[in-house]
């Protein structure tokens, strides 16, 4: 098998389409995903299969096709653009992956093409800097995560200003209010500019098996104390049965383990940056936090160390585990017809801290401490773009109330809009079942209260991709520090706050 | 009259000047060195260069600082630590792979039937790109439902608890697995084509005196296969010490940073955006190679 760009971009749409046609079972999807090098992007579209119904197409589940008046808008402003091409390159997150399939709906009318380059995360990372360094222009549309906001903000245009500047190529009644104003402050706006749009946002909350809980008479745990107690008599009753207590994402040297970890020192009251910009991971909290972690890995299945966001999944839903804090976009996967474990598990607030959060006045870089993790991602409209106004028009579609409630509807993903969550159709589908929407209230209810956001600084999507996951994975396997948290921590500290000085952020 | 013919231009070609014409070897290096300076020289020149800037992350500039690189570099522990794993990968795998590629061939050196198509099964591992082959190992190897590691689990070698690509001491290991399995072919091939040029007359001789087959093959096979031995050890080094595909897939350098070799940790900082320090990193990789082939190529008297 060949995988040059044409054989695999055919093979990846190929597999997809079995699966989405229930030819092929998940465990042969995921399987031939990661054949072809697509990590993330299985899991999440994993998850999107599972909004396929019998004897409907994938996309009708959503039973809409784009409204007749945004049709009519986007043929009257899409004319002078016909025959121009609108690239952008994202990881598979699910609404990428719909919005792939969908994409006819805008070409049609506009003419204008569009192509969606996806691929792992961290080749979307490099493509975008190359991009920006080069000034290149290649791609109009860059996916962005929140951890990689404050590297790309002086490379985009602001959203809102554009929509105001361009009022010819406005959306009608696209309203930016409607966009959850915490995710619009944890993930879009940088220096109080938009840098993109929300477009993502998958969040940590707690989700335990219901029946493993009833039989040994566990309560469900609220506080981190008695996550911990009810993971230890997890895994001392059921390991002999193949169940652990939790299971992580801590492959060494992946962004997964770093969200890990973050979560896990924000929920012992400590913080990545002091208010000086002082890495303080390693102090008290931030230790406590780390240890914490490392007993969890005590009672997870050994392969978490191997594993990603990916493996995560896998063993929430092959019934390896029982109680985990981790993304909700796992949900709906969990809920398929194929998982072994259909509606069995429940979501629930995020446990919260024992000992309090830290405050925003004591972080530094806008980071925000919390016990909801967030992983959310914006789209970024490039300013080195040669089709600026019609990547222009593409996005405002991409991002518009009917395409996201339609985003949501077919995979079962927190939406980004509060109209999306309110929308009857979203709430009919809060039942078990695949695509359910039945955790939205609890992930509503996170982005609202207990959000958590990564520090906004350039050096931060390197930090979090290479020097603190890496350091940890060489604690977490042994193959450093000798199991001491503090001398690991310490020395991720001197890293990082030699090349903060360096760069002179300090 | 036979002079004048010989002195004569070429019909249509007179217009040419002499070195451009077939007779001259200008035209017969050029396409060659093109490719060269395109695909080679340049992009190494370019690497040296990029490498004597400084990066600066928030202006996102490569500022020119000569010494800033090769100074972090020589302080930098995971360049000492991704040199070590790379010398450790390469010699593994060579001395694996030449055992194992000779001991095949003298095995498939022979002309009975059925042995051709043996031959040519060989080579099927070589024609499998090696990001799937990486792939096939890391399901494989998967702590939870690989098959090899539930073999090794079976057999007492491993233990379930200590993933073989989850754990440091044997993550390395795991990666050459699939090493091995996709390149023991080719030492196979080349000591094949070794093992068929050799001469049957010494070992005519020798069996008269009544040399055991093991007397012949110290005394006469790998001496006289030396060369060919050393010049696949040479080529395949080579390409060892430049390993990616299968640590990127399989363990991404991990856990920590046990299967980190230098291309690998070059392609990380790479992808954070640090382009200078990551072609550093290359060039060290390119002067290492050069200056190991160089040596092993005097010591036992290589000519390419």
């Amino acid at each position: 098998m060949s995988f040059r760009d044409y054989d695999k971009k055919t093979f990846i749409a190929d597999t997809a389409r079995d699966f989405a046609l229930r030819r092929i079972s998940k465990r042969d999807f995921l399987k031939k995903m990661a054949l072809a090098g697509v990590g993330f992007s299985a899991f999440n579209a994993g998850l999107l299969g599972t909004g396929y119904q019998r004897g409907k197409g994938i996309i009708s589940s959503a039973e809409a096709q784009t409204p007749e008046e945004m049709t009519k808008w986007l043929k009257d402003v899409g004319a002078p653009f016909k025959g121009s091409k609108v690239r952008y390159t994202s990881e598979a997150t699910p609404p990428t992956v719909v919005l792939n399939q969908i994409k006819n709906e805008f070409t049609e009318p506009t003419g204008i093409e569009v192509e969606i380059e996806i691929v792992p995360l961290e080749q979307v990372l490099a493509k975008a800097i190359q991009d920006v360094q080069g000034q290149l222009g290649t791609y109009d549309i860059y996916y962005l995560d929140q951890s990689w906001v404050a590297t790309f903000a002086p490379d985009t245009v602001d959203p809102v200003s554009y929509y105001k500047e361009k009022p010819d190529l406005a959306m009608p009644g696209f309203d930016f209010d409607d966009f959850s104003a915490p995710l619009v402050k944890g993930l879009a706006l940088y220096d109080d500019k938009w840098v993109g749009i929300p477009f993502d946002i998958p969040i940590f909350i707690t989700m335990y098996r219901r029946d493993i809980l009833e039989k040994l008479g566990i309560k469900p745990p609220t506080t981190f104390d008695e996550f911990t107690a009810a993971v230890k008599q997890i895994t001392e009753a059921e390991k002999a049965n193949g169940i652990y207590g939790t299971g992580l994402q801590a492959k060494s040297g992946h962004y997964s383990l770093e969200c890990d970890w973050t979560a896990a020192i924000w929920g012992h009251g400590g913080g990545i940056f002091g208010a000086n910009k002082k890495f303080t991971g390693n102090d008290e909290q931030g230790i406590n936090g780390l240890k914490w972690y490392q007993e969890m890995l005590k009672n997870a299945p050994p392969q978490s160390t191997a594993s990603t966001w990916d493996g995560q999944f896998q063993m929430m839903q092959s019934g390896q585990v029982a109680l985990v804090n981790s993304w909700d976009e796992f949900f709906p996967g969990l809920d398929a017809d194929d998982s072994k474990v259909k509606g069995l598990w429940e979501p629930m607030h995020p446990i919260s801290s024992n000992v309090g959060i830290r405050s925003v006045d004591d972080v530094g870089f806008g980071e925000i401490p919390n016990v909801g993790h967030q992983g959310g991602s914006i789209l970024g409209l490039s300013k080195y773009s040669k089709n600026l106004d019609a990547a222009w028009l593409f996005m405002q579609w991409a991002c518009s109330k009917e395409i996201m409630t339609r985003c949501t509807l077919l995979g079962g993903f927190a939406p980004m809009r509060i109209s999306s969550f309110e929308d009857p159709r979203v709430k009919a589908k809060a039942v078990v079942g695949p695509g359910t929407t039945r955790h939205l209230e609890v992930v509503k209810w996170t982005i609202d209260n207990v959000m958590a956001s990564e520090p906004d600084m350039p050096l931060w999507a390197g930090f979090s991709n290479n020097e603190i996951p890496v350091e940890l994975g060489k604690l977490l396997t042994g193959q450093d520090y000798g199991g001491d948290a503090k001398k690991c921590m310490d020395n991720v500290a001197s890293l990082i706050d030699k090349a903060v000085e360096d760069a002179g952020l300090l | 009259m036979t002079a004048a013919v010989y002195d004569a231009p070429a019909p249509g070609r007179a217009w040419l000047p002499r070195w451009f014409t077939s007779e001259h070897p200008l035209p017969w290096l050029l396409p060659a060195t093109a490719l060269m300076v395109v695909f080679g020289i340049y992009p190494a020149l370019y690497a040296i260069w990029l490498s004597l800037h400084k990066r600066n992350p928030v202006l996102r500039k490569d500022v020119w600082n000569p010494s800033a690189n090769w100074l972090k570099a020589l302080a930098d522990e995971r360049v000492w630590n991704a040199l070590y794993n790379t010398f450790l990968y390469t010699g593994l795998a060579l001395v694996i792979q030449l055992s194992l590629g000779l001991a095949i061939a003298l095995l498939l050196d022979t002309d009975r039937r059925g042995y051709g198509l043996l031959r040519a099964l060989m080579t099927l591992p070589l024609v499998v790109p090696p990001a799937v082959t990486a792939m096939m190992f890391l399901l494989m190897l998967d702590g939870s439902f690989g098959v090899l590691s539930r073999s090794l689990y079976a057999l007492g070698l491993l233990s379930p608890q200590y993933p073989i690509l989850a754990t440091s001491s044997t993550a390395l290991g795991g990666v050459l697995l699939a090493d091995i399995w996709q390149w023991t072919p080719f030492m196979v091939l080349i000591m094949l084509a070794g093992l068929r040029s050799l001469p049957k007359e010494p070992f005519e001789a020798a069996a008269i005196d009544g040399a055991s087959a093991t007397q012949a093959f110290f005394r006469l096979t790998l001496p006289m296969m030396s060369k060919v031995i050393a010049i696949a050890v040479l080529i395949r080094g080579i390409d060892l010490f430049r390993i990616f595909d299968y640590v990127k897939v399989m363990t991404d350098s991990g856990p920590g940073t046990a299967t980190e070799t230098l291309t690998s940790y070059a392609g990380r900082i790479y992808f954070n955006g640090d382009f200078p320090y990551a072609s550093t990193i290359s060039v060290i990789t390119l002067a290492v190679v050069i200056i190991v082939s160089t040596i092993f190529m005097k010591a036992f008297r290589v000519r390419l």
